[in-house]
């Protein structure tokens, strides 16, 4: 549903993407590791648009490189931020009805209590977003938003970074939840193993900006290369 | 533009308080429409609150455009000027009936400011600028176009408000309240609009564009709209004017006043509430007219210039932040959402 | 028609020097605040004033009245700084109004204390003209783009070897760093608003002297000046200069081609098509899309 044929970044002299390339199927869960500053968040910028790329990214059939952000959020594609971003001064339940509204062209409130309730934040539904929120709380609401624009592939930037493990493995098994419920593709970045062995059928791994492993969460991280590319970064 | 990091002040109002703006919106206009006669006796002073009520609509046009578009206009000039000349034009030149050629003045206006749209583009004093640079031209053209304006000669012979059901709104009382009719009606589809998803939108743009963009929000067309808009209301009151009036010229139909009036307006009655450019040009224009102009007869813009700098220094919400701010606590509701701005 | 063309350039190289100064002035105050200070025309006439009131009151030449210039115009410009230092939030766009308030301000002081009427140098010597082969001009004219050329290399060379001018190029490239490396930037800040009001003051007096003036004539500046650093692009003396020549030629040719009605609007649509075709300037200004 995803493809990526040979997609570039550059920002001044450094190469943040070089060359990636590949597809990701309907229905999957991806996992996308790679030490910090690997360039897994800005893989995620130019799929939903918000850097340009060179090379070629289609969706569903679709050429959409060159598309404007807003429009590759109306043609399916839903993402969160490492660092959540809220719509300020908005409340947390028209933070939802403004990405239901626009990202999904309809206003469904039945939906929107759903969402809420399925993210945990209906007692917080209209409270102020930007100031009101616990970091974790704004952590689900960048999924919340994302979940209002109705998307068919998911992009989620390291959103159980920060829970402790029993939190970690029923967020886990919400998500596993959530990709059923709306038949969801997803693509997660995560670091810790565990999670990615637990959630994902195949990991992609990026160093420095270039695919360096793609294959099961196991074959991945038994990888020499990907083991070095993590120690040899450790705790960067 | 003065903006607060408490633009939550606005955000999201609870119903009650809502209900609350709502009747005092209600208060305020019925006072304004009970104005005339407190001053009944007086053509002097209706004739004073007739323009200020222009101006409160040119004011409610600066700040919408402010508010949910994000931009500042400093040739709001422009827009008002080619609504009048449109407006006097078709009813003098094509004999349009003047309540149809008043909108349609409005719609040029529309039309005109789709040469605006490359400014869009731009950031902040960009904007404002290129805004000014357009009301220049629009003026300048107005000059050496005089086959059909008139030139610097100006317009003269178009009709003035006609009478409708018997009802003579040529007069001062009849063009009272024809005007402050339309100030009500936009200032409506201004909270309407304000409410809707769209102006929800367009709220959180200010603050986080792209936060708002990556859940599907086309920016720049719901910017668009609001330039489109802003520039019709302007023109429509920009028609209004020139039909009570009798009389256009160049210097006058895009004078600066035009564009520096509707800010000092906006800005002290709080452009970012629907009421306060409202109240802020009633208040101002009465003030620069009655009292500067007494005290200072040359040169009493001084005292709006100053004006408008310690609001932007003290209260950059302007009287409406002021009112929300201390009102809630007088009604005791508690923690309103524009102290929580200020926490 | 050639000869009326070549005058025209010519004049349009001359009054294109004094608008320099004055964009200068606002290229500095933009570099070092990132305000756009909508009042730095009212300096210039606020200067300009200067010099007819010395030259109506005492019969000196304009020229004297620069001392008394750089005083007022300098400690308008400090206290124009000190209000914009107060706007924490949103300051780009709060300055912006509460800088077109000081304007309003100025010009209405202006306009009460020396009435509306055009003023103008009454002294024959700097009205004579001078000739260069067969192009003309005032002799006003003359001693102001020398007068400009100097200030402008002054300027430059200050920025580039003095500590304090490498400071303000440090604090309009990077303020953060700047901070870093021991740089007061309130500091630089004021200096840098001193140094436009100075550049405002020789600009008003050129001004007096080689054109006339009046109450409205500092919006007018404000808004050239403006122009000029779109079309040059912020932070380049040369740029500057030659964005403030084109816009005087280009006003020149107008009036000398078509009308002197048609004046302003030349350059008005000259800095809305660099605006919007070429969004780096002619020679390369920072981003200003938004
Ligand atoms: N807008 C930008 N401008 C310049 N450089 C950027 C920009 N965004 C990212 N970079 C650089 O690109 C590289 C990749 O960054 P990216 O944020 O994609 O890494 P990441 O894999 O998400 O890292 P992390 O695990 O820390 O989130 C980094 O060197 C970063 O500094
Ligand atoms: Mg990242």
């Amino acid at each position: 549903m995803l493809e990526l044929d040979a997609v570039t970044v550059r920002f001044g002299g450094l190469t943040a993407l070089s060359g990636i390339s590949f597809r990701i199927a309907q229905g999957e869960i991806l996992g996308l590791v790679g030490p910090n500053g690997a360039g897994k968040t800005t893989l995620f910028n130019s799929i939903s648009g918000l850097v340009k790329a060179r090379g070629r990214i289609s969706f569903n059939g679709r050429e959409v490189t060159s598309l404007p952000l807003h429009k590759r959020a109306r043609a399916g594609i839903g993402r969160t931020f490492q660092i959540p971003q809220p719509m300020h001064h908005l409340t947390v339940r028209e933070n939802l009805a403004v990405a239901q509204v626009f990202g999904a062209g309809r206003y469904d409130e039945k939906r929107i209590d759903e969402i809420l309730a399925v993210m945990e934040l209906s007692h917080k539904a209209d409270a102020d977003a930007a100031t009101a929120l616990a970091l974790q709380e704004l952590k689900r609401l960048e999924i919340a938003k994302a979940l209002a624009t109705e998307p068919k592939l998911l992009l989620l930037d390291e959103v159980l970074a920060g829970l402790e493990s029993n939190a970690k493995r029923s967020f886990m098994l919400k998500l596993k939840e959530l990709h059923a419920l709306f038949g969801l593709t997803i693509v997660i970045v995560e670091h810790d193993i565990e999670t990615i062995s637990g959630l994902c059928t195949r990991a992609v791994v990026l160093n420095f900006g270039q695919l360096i492993a793609d294959g099961t969460p196991a074959e991945v991280f038994n990888n020499p290369a990907v083991v070095e590319s993590y120690t040899g970064t450790a705790h960067a | 533009m003065p903006v607060t990091s408490n633009a939550s002040a606005q955000a999201a109002p609870a119903a009650a308080s809502q209900r609350g703006r709502g009747a005092l919106i209600g208060a305020g206009l019925l006072a304004l429409a009970l104005l005339p006669l407190v001053a009944g006796a007086s053509p002097y002073m209706l004739g004073l609150l007739i323009s200020a009520l222009i101006l409160a609509g040119l004011a409610l046009s600066w700040a919408l455009l402010g508010n949910l578009g994000g931009m500042v206009s400093f040739g709001h000039a422009a827009f008002f000027g080619v609504g009048a000349y449109g407006s006097a034009l078709l009813a003098g030149k094509l004999g349009v009936p003047v309540l149809l050629a008043i909108p349609l003045g409005g719609l040029i206006a529309t039309v005109f400011s789709l040469a605006m749209l490359p400014a869009l583009r731009l950031s902040g004093p960009y904007f404002a600028l290129a805004i000014l640079a357009y009301a220049q031209i629009f003026r300048i053209l107005a000059t050496e176009l005089d086959w059909l304006t008139g030139g610097a000669a100006g317009l003269q012979r178009y009709p003035g408000l006609p009478t409708v059901l018997g009802f003579n709104l040529a007069d001062r009382a009849g063009s009272y309240v024809l005007v402050l009719a339309c100030v009500v009606v936009f200032a409506l589809v201004y909270m309407a609009l304000r409410r809707s998803h769209v102006g929800t939108a367009l709220r959180a743009i200010a603050d986080s564009e792209d936060a708002t963009r990556v859940v599907g929000v086309n920016a720049t067309v719901l910017k668009t709209w609001m330039l489109l808009l802003s520039a019709f209301i302007a023109g429509v009151f920009g028609a209004l004017n020139a039909h009570i009036i009798g009389f256009l010229e160049p210097d006058y139909a895009f004078s600066g006043i035009w564009s520096v009036m509707p800010i000092i307006a906006a800005v002290f009655g709080g452009y970012r509430s629907v009421l306060g450019p409202i109240f802020g040009a009633v208040v101002i224009y009465l003030f620069d007219q009655v009292i500067a102009k007494s005290l200072i007869p040359v040169g009493h813009q001084i005292l709006l210039g100053i004006v408008l700098a310690i609001m932007v220094l003290l209260a950059p919400n302007g009287l409406s932040g002021l009112v929300a701010r201390f009102l809630p606590r007088l009604a005791g509701r508690g923690l309103s959402n524009a102290e929580k701005g200020h926490a | 028609m050639t000869e009326l063309i070549l005058q025209a350039l010519f004049s349009g190289v001359l009054i294109g020097s004094v608008y320099a100064l004055v964009a200068l002035g606002l290229a500095l105050a933009f570099g070092a605040m990132r305000i756009i200070n909508l009042a730095h025309g009212e300096l210039v006439l606020l200067a300009a004033y200067m010099a007819y009131l010395v030259e109506s009151r005492t019969g000196l030449d304009p020229y004297f009245a620069i001392p008394l210039a750089l005083v007022v115009v300098a400690a308008a410009s400090f206290v124009l700084f000190l209000l914009v230092d107060r706007i924490k939030d949103h300051r780009e766009l709060n300055s912006l109004i509460l800088t077109f308030a000081i304007g309003i301000i100025l010009t209405n002081a202006i306009l009460l204390v020396f009435a509306s009427d055009v003023r103008t140098t009454a002294s024959p010597f700097l009205q004579d003209a001078v000739s260069l082969g067969d192009l003309f001009a005032m002799r006003s004219e003359i001693i102001a783009f020398v007068l400009s050329l100097v200030l402008m290399g002054a300027l430059w060379w200050w920025l580039k070897s003095s500590w304090y001018g490498r400071a303000v190029r440090a604090v309009s490239s990077n303020r953060g760093a700047a901070k870093l490396m021991g740089i007061n930037p309130t500091r630089i800040e004021t200096v840098s608003f001193l140094v436009a009001g100075a550049l405002a003051s020789f600009a008003g007096v050129a001004l007096y002297t080689m054109s006339v003036v009046q109450p409205a004539t500092g919006h007018a500046l404000t808004v050239k000046a403006f122009i000029i650093t779109v079309l040059a692009g912020v932070g380049s003396i040369p740029g500057v200069f030659l964005g403030a020549v084109l816009l005087g030629v280009t006003e020149a040719l107008t009036v000398t081609l078509a009308s002197s009605a048609l004046q302003e609007l030349a350059g008005m649509v000259l800095f809305l098509l660099v605006l919007f075709l070429m969004p780096n300037g002619l020679f390369g200004a920072r981003a200003r899309r938004g």
